[in-house]
Parts: structure tokens; sequence; C-alpha cells
């Protein structure tokens, strides 16, 4: 056969095979990697295969169904946050014919006006890809010019609007002009600095029966790990009365005898187990980089048997190619080696146990030092000899009050009280997207606005680890107090 | 709006607003008529019922426009607003905004000329409402503007006292604003 043949032999073979190899992997099963148009961003590239999680819409729907469902998939995950955050456009603001103009300009009732997944090279931090002047778009012109209405604004770049630490598209809540004058003029930092929800919750006296090593239930086996037992009988958990069938046995009944404890006995329970107390804890664990893989609205595999019957196949596809053609599960957890920041090479993977250890759940360890096992970024690196840490050292050494420490947690994992109760935020995103989200429940306990809001605008002091004084001037608290001077009210 | 939808929305209103009347035979400026008085009656529920007895007669709560961080009863005026971003949120039958010639904040000013002539007509003629007409990417709306006046001394002393205000002169009494209520048309 010549040459000539053989290439087209090939084309006409090989263009079916493409075609339906492809129509495969998009309609049945299978991995879609080498389909995939751009790669994910940061925020979602570990969730990156669970395809449909994002793309909702039936298959062949039409444009306007396909972004609507797209948008309705980002809510179910980032709603309860931008409600949280007083969304400062929110997109029912923005419907209803009047908003027309400015939905022509920019429709902010969707995510993907500004959020696009896929296009790596636009980009930003936040998964921002419009361009970083947008605010142009409906704050330039008419009753809605800025520059106009605001004097001290007349001259400034739309670039800098949302990148200067003055305002956020979504959260306002520590900048808007109210806020900043009520806190102007504080010093930079608290006469008594103290986290005052940290201060409680590290005081706190555990109500329940306080277990001793003697009190512990378990098979023979287990009770021989005297380290274990020791950890345990130390911890938080013996302290509330928790015995050991509470993680190895919970479907044991609460007061089971032994057999039935050894019956249902886990050696090494999955971090599911915690849930059962610590649901708050969880729910807010996956809705962060640590947990995002359990969060509950990510698209389960592929089920390529139901699928082969949408498409009219079912029954006709041997079992065992359907089999073959599944998708591959998400992984259970997320690992330091699949992390996009700076990470020490034997960082492991992500559970409630990596943080807090199994038996000694000691949550002083769980704020610094489980951080610093995985995290190898420069501001990680500083904290260590920061006055954060010297002040978290003394806390821990009780040469310092409750409260008065700041560990990594401190500021990444915000406190909040619900119903009396003190709960530790496990998003540890949530103060970081953008960063000025951490100035309310964090920084102003012990520093002063004005202060944290150039700081948070110092990249280069982040990096130190707040080694240093901010060089930054964020001007928005003397703007605002000039514009209530000027208005004489 | 189709002609069942507009139906709807007058059983709803007049369920609510007024004796029941043959919805089919209902214009849009009565179903619009009818709508604002439900707002405006639950506007006045609020101001009397809710905020002056509280904050003026029993002294309990205080209102403010941060209502969240200084745990204050709404201002009636967001109290309005919320209920039409919820509006907004759930319907296309038909929409509403408190607008104002003076808005504190200005995105709560006029956005188009029937928007501005509105709230011009209802300002210079006391006890008239406006009712025109607009077309927004290609649908007609029937848009009716009504007067909002200054009811009680609290609105102005806010509102001539605030520091985004334009206008510091306003009286008991002063048309502030207007309701704007849309309904898409066939």
């Amino acid at each position: 056969m010549s040459r000539k043949r053989v290439f087209w032999f090939l084309c006409l073979a090989g263009t079916p095979l493409a075609v339906a190899l492809v129509a495969v992997l998009m309609f049945v099963g299978g991995d879609r990697r080498v389909l995939m148009v751009g790669a994910i961003g940061d925020a979602h590239h570990q969730i990156g295969m669970a395809c449909e999680s994002c793309h909702a819409a039936p298959i062949f729907a039409s444009r306007a169904t396909a972004i609507e469902a797209m948008n309705e998939t980002c809510r179910n995950c980032h709603e309860d946050e931008l409600r949280a955050a007083a969304d400062s456009h929110d997109g029912k603001l923005f419907r209803g014919p009047r908003m027309a103009v400015y939905r022509e300009k920019l429709d902010v009732r969707l995510c993907t006006s500004c959020h696009v997944e896929h296009r790596p090279e636009l980009t930003r931090a936040g998964a921002v890809t419009v361009a970083l002047d947008f605010c142009i778009a409906c704050h330039s012109e008419g009753d809605q010019d800025v520059r106009q209405a605001r004097p001290s604004h007349a001259g400034l770049d739309f670039a800098s609007c949302a990148s200067a630490g003055c305002h956020n598209f979504h959260d306002n809540r520590a900048l808007y002009q109210d806020f900043l004058i009520a806190h102007a003029g504080r010093p930079w930092l608290a006469p008594d600095p103290v986290h005052k929800l940290s201060a409680r919750y590290r005081s706190r006296q555990i109500a329940g029966v306080v277990l001793a090593p003697g009190d512990a239930v378990a098979p023979a086996a287990a009770l021989a790990d005297a380290a274990a037992l020791d950890h345990w009988a130390a911890s938080g958990h013996a302290a509330a009365g928790v015995n050991c069938a509470g993680c190895h046995a919970p479907d044991a009944a609460p007061d089971a005898a032994l057999a039935e404890i050894e019956a249902l006995w886990v050696t090494a329970p999955e971090s599911g187990v915690c849930a059962g107390c610590h649901r708050p804890q969880m729910e807010s664990f996956a809705r962060g980089r640590h947990g995002m893989r359990w969060h509950p609205q990510l698209a389960a595999p592929r089920d390529p048997n139901r699928r082969l019957e949408a498409i009219g196949l079912g029954g006709v596809v041997p079992q065992s190619v359907a089999a073959w053609l599944a998708d591959s599960p998400l992984p259970a957890h997320m690992t330091a080696a699949e992390a996009r920041l700076p990470m020490h090479a034997d960082g492991g993977l992500l559970d409630c146990g990596t943080c807090h250890l199994p038996h000694a759940v000691d949550t002083g360890r769980a704020v610094v030092e489980a951080c610093l096992t995985c995290h190898d970024d420069s501001h990680s690196r500083a904290y260590t000899g920061s006055v954060h840490h010297a002040l978290w050292l003394a806390e821990q050494a009780g040469e310092a009050p409750p409260g008065s420490g700041v560990s990594c947690a401190t500021c990444h994992m915000a406190k909040s009280e619900r119903d009396g109760e003190i709960v530790t935020d496990h998003n540890q995103n949530d103060t970081l997207r953008p960063n000025e989200k951490a100035i309310r429940p964090v920084c102003l306990d012990c520093h002063g606005l004005g202060f944290a809001l150039d700081a948070l605008a110092d990249g280069d002091l982040i990096a130190r680890n707040f080694q240093g004084r901010p060089t930054v001037r964020v001007e928005s608290i003397s703007w605002a107090l000039r514009h209530a001077a000027q208005a004489g009210r | 709006m189709k002609r069942s939808s507009l139906a709807a929305l007058a059983l709803t209103a007049a369920a609510l607003a007024a004796p029941a009347a043959s919805a089919g035979d209902l214009s849009y400026r009565q179903a619009a008529d009818m709508l604002y008085l439900v707002m405006s009656s639950d506007r006045a529920v609020y101001a009397r019922m809710v905020v002056q007895r509280l904050t003026r007669d029993e002294q309990v709560i205080a209102t403010s426009e941060h209502f969240e961080d200084d745990s204050a009863l709404p201002l009636p005026a967001q109290m309005f607003r919320f209920g039409a971003d919820l509006v907004a949120d759930r319907s296309e039958d038909f929409s509403y905004a408190l607008l104002s010639l003076y808005p504190i904040n200005s995105k709560n000013g006029p956005a188009t000329e029937v928007e501005r002539e509105g709230l011009e007509y209802v300002a210079a003629n006391p006890g008239e409402n406006f009712y025109g007409e607009e077309e927004f990417g290609g649908q007609h709306y029937f848009t009716a503007i009504y007067p909002d006046r200054a009811v009680a001394e609290a609105c102005v002393s806010c509102h001539n006292g605030h520091k985004d205000s334009p206008r510091s002169d306003a009286k008991v009494g002063d048309v502030m604003g207007g309701v704007v209520i849309r309904i898409p048309m066939d």
C-alpha cells in the first residue's frame, strides 16, 4: 500500500474513532482532562474532574440555560459567605428593568461575569478574571460618577478602587464609610491586646464527666497502647466524658457493654465520625481549600450505565466495558503535594486527624505546628520568631493572659459565637478572600482600623508575617472624615 | 406581560388590598394603584406600629442605617427596599423601587427619563400620581410613580443631617421622592 493510501486510510478510519472517543468521554464516562479547554484556577483545581459540579446544565442546553445553571452551582457553595458578607453587589439588587442599563455594562447577577474558570492567563487573586478597572463600567457616568460625587476621588485610576485597600466588590463590612469614621483615631495597638473570643474559648471549662485512663472501655489490644491512652486521658474528649467508643464504635449504644463495643470497633475511624459532634466545624472545613473535596454539593462520578441508557445503549454495551468507562472518583482527601502554594515535600493528606492528633486532640498543636508541617511560603516561615508567635509562646507558657497569643488559626480560622457556643471556622480561606474580611473578626480586637487597613494592603509586610510597620498608607479613613467635615453634618 | 400574569398579579393585589373585582378587566393602572396601596399601607404600619412605638413612645430601641452593627431597627426606607429586592428576586411580573431626586445613595436617584419626569411631576403636583410607559431591552413597561412624603420629623432630620444627602432643607410634608412601580406590558 502506498504511503498516500495509508494516509487516507488512517484519516478515514481515525476520524470516526476520534469522534467516537470524544463522544464517549463527554456523554458516557472516562477521564476528560484531555478535553479541558484551559487549566482550572487555584480555588477549584482540586475538584476539577467533578465537571458536573459546575457544568450542571443538561447536554445540548442553550447557552443561557448553561450559564444560569453554572451560576446556580456557584451559589450552591458560596451563597452562605456572600450572605454573611452583606454582599454590596448582591445579584437581586440588580434585577428588574431599571437595572438593565447597568446589566448591559456588567451583569453582576452572574458570577461568571467576573469569575471565569479555565482562563489561567486572566485569573487574578480571588479567581477574578474581569479587568482590574471593572468599576468603571457603572461608576464613571452621570449621577453614578464617583469622581463627581467625591472630590477626593477625582483623578484616581479605576484600577485602584478594589486593589488599594479601600473597596471590595462583595464584602465591605469593614470598609464602609460610617465604620471608617467610627473607628478613626484608634491607636495602632489596643492597651490590652486580647482577642476576646479566643480568650473565652481558651479559658472555658468543659462541662461533663471527666474520665481517667482507668475509665477507658475498649478492646484489650487498644488498651495496650499506653501512649494513646495517656493522650486521650489528657484530651478534651476525656474531659467531656467521651469514651473510646464515641469515635471507635460510634454505632454502639451509649451504655453498650464491652462485647458490643468490640463487635462494632473501628480501629482507624474516618473523619466523618467527627461530624457527629463537630458538625459546624466539618461544614466549614468543606467550604475551604483543605476540605473542599468533602463538600456535599460536589457532583458524584457519572454512572456509565445510566448514561448509556440515556442515549439508547442501555444493555447493549457489555458490563465490563461500561465499568471500564466509569469516571474515577475524586480522591478522598486534598494533599499537600497537590497544593499550588509552596509546601514542605513531606506534607501529607488533609483530614481531621492531620491537624488534630487522633488521641491528643491538642488544639495548641492544631493551630500552629500542624500548619507549619505543610505550609512553606514566606509568610508561614516568617511566623516563627514573629511578634505574634512570641505572644503565642508567652500565652502557652502561662506568662500572658488567654487570648493574647496569636496563632495561625487566630487570624485564618476566625471564631464566632452561635447560641452561646464559640465556634472556630474551619474554612481557613474565609478571612483571606479578600484579606479585609479578617479585620472585624480578628484584627480589631487588638489593632486600630487604620493600622489594620495599612498592614493588610502591604504585601511585603504580610510576607514578613507583620514584622515591622506598614509602609503602605490607605487613605480611606482620612477621606471619609474629610467628606463628613465638608458636609458639615 | 401576559394577560394571565396580569390577572394573577391583580388577583394577588386585590386579595390583599381591595374587594374582589373582575381581575381580567383591570388595567395596568388599576393593578399598579392596588399594589401601591398594599405597599404604602405596610410601610405606614411599620413606621407607626414598630418604629414610632418602639423608638419614640416606648424608647426601647433605636433605628439605624447600620442596623445590624448597631443592633437597631432598619429604617422605614430600608425596610421598603428589602421588600422590593425580595420581590425582584422572586418575580418578574412587577417591580418597584423607592427613588428620589435627592437620594442619599446615588443609586436611588432617577435612572431613566420617565423616572426623572415622574419624580418631578409628583413633587410639583401635590396629590397627583404619574403614569407612563417605558421600554427596556425590547420589553414595554407600564410605569407608575407615587409621591413619597416626609410624614414625621424623624424623616426630615435624618435626611437633612446625613452627610451624603444632597438636600438639607426638607420639611415635614415635603415630597421626598416617589415609589416607582413597573409592570411589563403585552
